[in-house]
């Protein structure tokens, strides 16, 4: 294929790389920063705009475009160059990594100021966004691993890039050890399945597994499993994303904690759905879906527990994973029209979580900007004077716990009819339980950062300028975007995607010429349109309704409320008109902060909360023990049953 | 023509019927006859039904002060959006087969609004500074984490049984369960939904934020926790929420459990329907209010995980298995 | 060929039991390069045919020479890379663990816990 756009996957990769070796080149000086600054804006958006010249191929006109590495076609049906091979889903993915890495790097450009070596951060985060784009774009397995790699190590630096904290530095290493023990199972397991197919394309693998399993490749799917599931955090191996977003610098903890997990969930699907094609097997259904469930129980009731704000929006995050893996595990299910709900459910919730997730951490980076500080217990009364960033908090917290007009919602109840129609009601009543539990830790989080009362030191705390607010207001934009809109998202991307999840013939197609992959699948699944009927609020005529209703009341607002308000009153103990009621008694500093806040459900909970606060022990070989045991509890689990 | 014609049904149905004026009246009606009603087992002679009308205007009528330390915008848009969600819940609820809204998924809708007023509850608490608000949303947080669970399995069971006589899966739509009950029989007539429908009755009082789950709200204890702050007309519409809010759950109740078709002419089933609702607040939330005292809110945790989850989960069960 | 795949397991279990076991951070860091090797090991076992020579484009090079599969090559060559890059990382976080923390422990170095 010759046209323009086969040559657009390598410009979107490959521009961040040379950003990145342009801006190593330029070096520390003052004179140069600002162009330093500038680089990485520049890259990312040239990222963007390439992959937005990709939609109209691909997602409209279903075409799939492949890029050969060096032209080494493949000869006589048999691959033997690197490919790079886009089809609806990798671009899906594709464009949400490239957007939120430009919005990332709009945000650093101020939040980053105060610290030295800005020339290194910078050439580590364009490493990071081109590695995460070339990882999603690529159609070679060991492409696939090196990309990681080069992801991981990056994402570590960065972790640790604040090395004057101690923090940075133990969560840097705890996140090495996991990662890289993580990324050694990856290699096994290709290294195995390399033996047994001796190609790493995967869309030669798919032809040419196709369902009929050794016993080798069995034991390579389950250290795979295992790999992508430390990369991706579902639970036992969810020990190093907690210590990592917490220590790094906002702007990157938004990018690890929102797109850097989608990454490992997008090869994890390429891994089931594609290669292994287990789309029909109750036992791998089981497997995923109760993985999934676990997640999100474990990871919502730890961040119910937490004292400092970046750890419990990690946990947050792992248990929103749960979610994911739910819902794609429903789409491996054998009745193919509620698992083309739950596919749809598991990509729309991955959009929405890189949305609410990254503007959750920003506005957790305007904070500690202007504060310096993230403890729960020593934070209060913010809203006053950072009102911006309180709203934004706000559209964030209620997209999150799934409040209608935001985007939460949308994605939520697909997964929860997903899971409820497969037969998997217990799934669906975690899955409620995790969301209100959502919503109360975030709701605590506000109770003791924004609303209460104003600490003494805090008093002259001013809103985030106005370049990291930029990104905030586009993230809070497309929540409600998306929370109004859902069937345009859903016509023009998700329906591409889960379309070529499924129908994985045409990818196949393009790599050895038409006609070769009818002979093994003969029938096309096809994804209906989803009508949102089911989300309960499409008719013009609520639509007026609604309109109505609004303007009554803002007329109630507006006309009885806003102005009478007296804040010149001395302040003395008898003209206490204007102050909050205690009772009699002087007004003094009485905010109740996080410890305060569930103390009668936590007692209650005591024990269990006891021993899971004792479990995360932050010894790293405690941590490694986990990951081994998932390891061969999954490895036991297929063996058995495939 | 007929886009006008529409236009102004759809006000009616807004605006009058059972929109802002109808929720209004009958709601603050049906708390001045709780009222009544529970100073009449009191042995008391207790206010006149209208009291919640004196009540109301009286407190329009007063100025309201707006604390220092609070955060003026939420303070005082939380109400207005507690308010509004709640009377549009009114909008989707089905009167003996007359639907004003259909909706394929109204369950859902109805599920999430219901959360809104506990929300607006909880940032209009929060928003206003106080020692005593933070203690009432952290209660209020807690009781919607109780009673979220039975009440989403009792929508689930009652779902699964009308959906699996009309379509094979899982229904959520009340205009379908309506349709169930006019040619099936009313829901609390088939046995295994009557663990569901006492589950239902328990979960109301929690919902309206009356003795003995009020934990939230406690007067004695907390000074009214979250609503410490507020004076004058937002009070009031707090006050007529929460009243709305007793219609909405026994409209409810009503349309899962007793709906169906009725009688055919609309005067009756409105009549019907009021008396209907009447009955259903006086049991669930009057008799137990002037007979219990309050619990605390990690005994309304354990209450509400242990029995009313252990009913709706045998319900779902029951019609899992086909009874 | 059998006492390759044997040796190479054995070498990653060893490496896994370091890392599980020990508790100084620099043995930690030497379990992982030994997992990586028996990767290595691995990953060039498989490539191995009876009677092959090595795959270079030698001049005299005939139809039906017979070559070790090269692609396990490359990839043991990333893969090599890759290992030293990262364990010249984690050494030099252990070096700054040690600036902060005064000792190289691994049940010391925990203050993040929870």
């Amino acid at each position: 294929m010759t046209s323009y756009f086969s040559n657009l996957p390598i410009i979107a990769i490959l521009t961040p790389f040379l950003g990145a070796f342009l801006t190593a080149l330029l070096g520390e000086r003052k004179k140069l920063l600002i162009i330093e600054k500038c680089i990485p804006i520049a890259t990312t958006f040239t990222s963007l705009t390439s992959l937005i010249f990709l939609i109209k191929p691909v997602l409209i006109n279903k075409y799939i475009v492949t890029y050969w590495m060096g032209n080494w076609k493949p000869e006589s049906q048999w691959a033997i160059g690197i490919g790079l091979e886009v089809d609806a889903f990798s671009l899906f993915i594709g464009l949400i990594i490239a957007a939120a890495c430009f919005l990332s790097a709009v945000y650093s450009f101020r939040y980053m100021e105060e610290d030295n070596g800005l020339d290194k951060y910078y050439v580590l985060f364009q490493l990071l966004s081109a590695s995460m784009i070339g990882f999603v774009l690529t159609g070679d397995v060991f492409n696939m691993y090196v990309m990681l790699e080069i992801m991981t190590f990056a994402a570590i630096a960065l972790t640790s890039f604040r090395n004057h904290i101690y923090k940075s530095v133990e969560a840097g290493f705890k996140y090495i050890v996991i990662g890289s023990l993580g990324s050694s199972f990856i290699l096994l397991g290709t290294a195995l399945l390399y033996s047994q197919l001796h190609t790493l394309n995967i869309a030669q693998m798919a032809a040419l597994l196709h369902g009929n399993y050794t016993p080798v490749s069995i034991l390579a799917l389950a250290f795979m499993l295992t790999g992508y599931a430390v990369k991706a955090f579902l639970v036992p191996c969810h020990t190093w994303p907690v210590d990592a977003h917490m220590a790094a610098p906002s702007s990157i903890s938004m990018l690890l904690s929102g797109i850097m997990s989608k990454t490992g969930v997008y090869a994890l699907v390429r891994i089931l759905y594609m290669i292994y094609q287990s789309t029909g097997r109750p036992e791998m259904e089981f497997l995923i879906i109760f993985w999934g469930a676990v997640t999100m129980l474990v990871g919502i009731t730890m961040a119910v527990v937490q004292t400092d704000f970046k750890r419990l929006l990690a946990f947050s995050s792992v248990s929103q994973i749960g979610y994911i893996m739910a819902g794609f595990g429903v789409g491996l299910s054998v009745n193919k029209g509620v698992a083309v709900v739950g596919t749809m459910g598991g990509l729309f919730h991955m959009l929405n979580h890189a949305a609410f997730k990254s503007l959750l951490f920003l506005c957790a980076g305007a904070v500690l900007h202007q504060t310096g500080t993230t403890d729960l217990n020593k934070l209060g009364g913010l809203s006053k004077k950072m009102p911006y960033t309180t709203a934004f908090f706000i559209i964030g917290t209620l997209s999150i716990s799934g409040i209608p007009p935001f985007n939460g919602f949308v994605s939520k109840w697909l997964i929860y009819q997903a899971t409820f129609e497969a037969g998997y009601a217990p799934v669906t009543i975690i899955a409620l339980i995790a969301s209100v539990l959502t919503l109360a830790s975030l709701v605590k989080v506000i109770q003791s950062v924004f609303f209460g009362q104003l600490r003494e030191e805090h008093k002259d705390v001013k809103e985030v300028p106005l370049t990291m607010r930029i990104p905030m207001m586009i993230l809070s934009a497309i929540c409600i975007f998306v929370g109004v809109f859902p069937h345009i998202v859903s016509k023009y991307l998700i329906e591409p995607a889960a379309f070529s999840i499924y129908n994985i013939g045409s990818y196949i197609d393009v790599m050895f010429g038409k006609g070769y992959a009818v002979k093994m699948f003969k029938e096309t699944v096809s994804i209906p349109s989803m009508n949102y009927t089911l989300a309960g609020y499409w008719n013009p005529a609520s639509w007026l309704i609604l309109f109505v209703i609004l303007l009554i009341a803002l007329i109630l607002f507006f006309s009885f409320g806003y102005k009478t308000t007296n804040s010149k009153v001395v302040d003395d103990l008898i003209n206490t008109r204007y102050e909050t009621f205690t009772g009699g008694e002087k007004e003094s500093y009485n905010h109740l902060g996080e410890n305060d806040m569930f103390w009668g459900m936590r007692q209650d909970f005591g024990r269990y909360f006891k021993f899971i606060k004792n479990a995360h022990s932050g010894v790293v070989n405690d941590y490694v023990l986990w990951v081994v045991t998932t390891c061969a509890l999954v490895t036991i689990y297929l063996f058995t049953l495939m | 023509m007929e886009v006008l014609k529409t236009l102004l049904q759809q006000m009616f149905y807004v605006l009058i019927f059972p929109g802002f004026l109808f929720c209004f009246i009958f709601g603050l009606f049906l708390s001045g006859i709780d009222r009544k009603m529970v100073a009449r087992m009191q042995r008391r002679i207790g206010p006149p039904i209208t009291q919640s009308f004196y009540d109301f205007f009286k407190l329009v009528g007063k100025d309201h002060i707006i604390p220092r330390k609070a955060s003026k915008k939420a303070f005082l848009l939380a109400p207005v959006f507690g308010l509004i969600s709640i009377v549009i819940i009114s909008l989707f609820i089905p009167i003996f087969g007359f639907t004003f809204q259909e909706s394929t998924a109204d369950i859902i809708v109805i599920l999430y609004l219901i959360t809104i007023p506990a929300l607006s509850l909880v940032f209009g608490g929060s928003s206003s500074g106080s020692a005593y608000a933070s203690i009432g949303i952290s209660r209020e947080m807690v009781t919607m984490l109780s009673y979220e669970l039975p009440l989403v399995m009792i929508l689930l069971s009652i779902g699964k049984k009308a959906g699996a006589a009309i379509n094979g899966n899982v229904t959520f739509s009340l205009a379908d369960i309506g349709k169930y009950q006019s040619l099936y029989g009313i829901i609390i007539s088939k046995w295994a939904l009557i663990p569901a429908a006492i589950a239902f009755l328990l979960i109301i009082p929690a919902e309206v934020g009356t003795v003995p789950f009020d934990a939230a709200e406690a007067e004695t204890e907390i000074c009214e926790g979250p609503l410490v702050e507020y004076s004058g007309l937002y009070l009031g519409i707090y006050k007529l929420t929460q009243a709305v809010k007793m219609f909405i759950m026994g409209s409810l109740f009503l349309a899962l459990f007793f709906g169906g078709s009725g009688f055919s002419n609309i005067f009756l089933n409105i009549i019907l329907m009021i008396i209907g609702v009447i009955i259903t607040i006086v049991i669930s939330v009057s008799f137990v209010r002037s007979i219990l005292g309050r619990l605390k809110v990690e005994q309304t945790l354990k209450f509400f995980w242990t029995v009313p989850t252990a009913l709706s989960a045998i319900s779902l069960i029951l019609v899992y298995l086909k009874y | 060929m059998l006492f390759n795949y044997i040796g190479s397991f054995l070498i990653i279990i060893f490496g896994l039991y370091i890392i599980i076991v020990k508790k100084n951070l620099i043995k930690i860091v030497i379990g992982m390069s030994l997992i990586d090797a028996g990767i290595n090991l691995l990953l060039i076992s498989i490539g191995f045919r009876q009677g092959g020579t090595a795959p270079i484009f030698i001049s005299d090079l005939k139809p039906g020479a017979f070559f070790v599969d090269p692609v396990p090559q490359a990839l043991t060559l990333t893969s090599i890379v890759i290992g030293a890059c990262v364990t010249a990382l984690a050494l030099s976080l252990v070096i700054k663990i040690k600036a902060h923390y005064g000792s190289i422990d691994a049940d010391k170095v925990r203050r993040l816990n929870g």
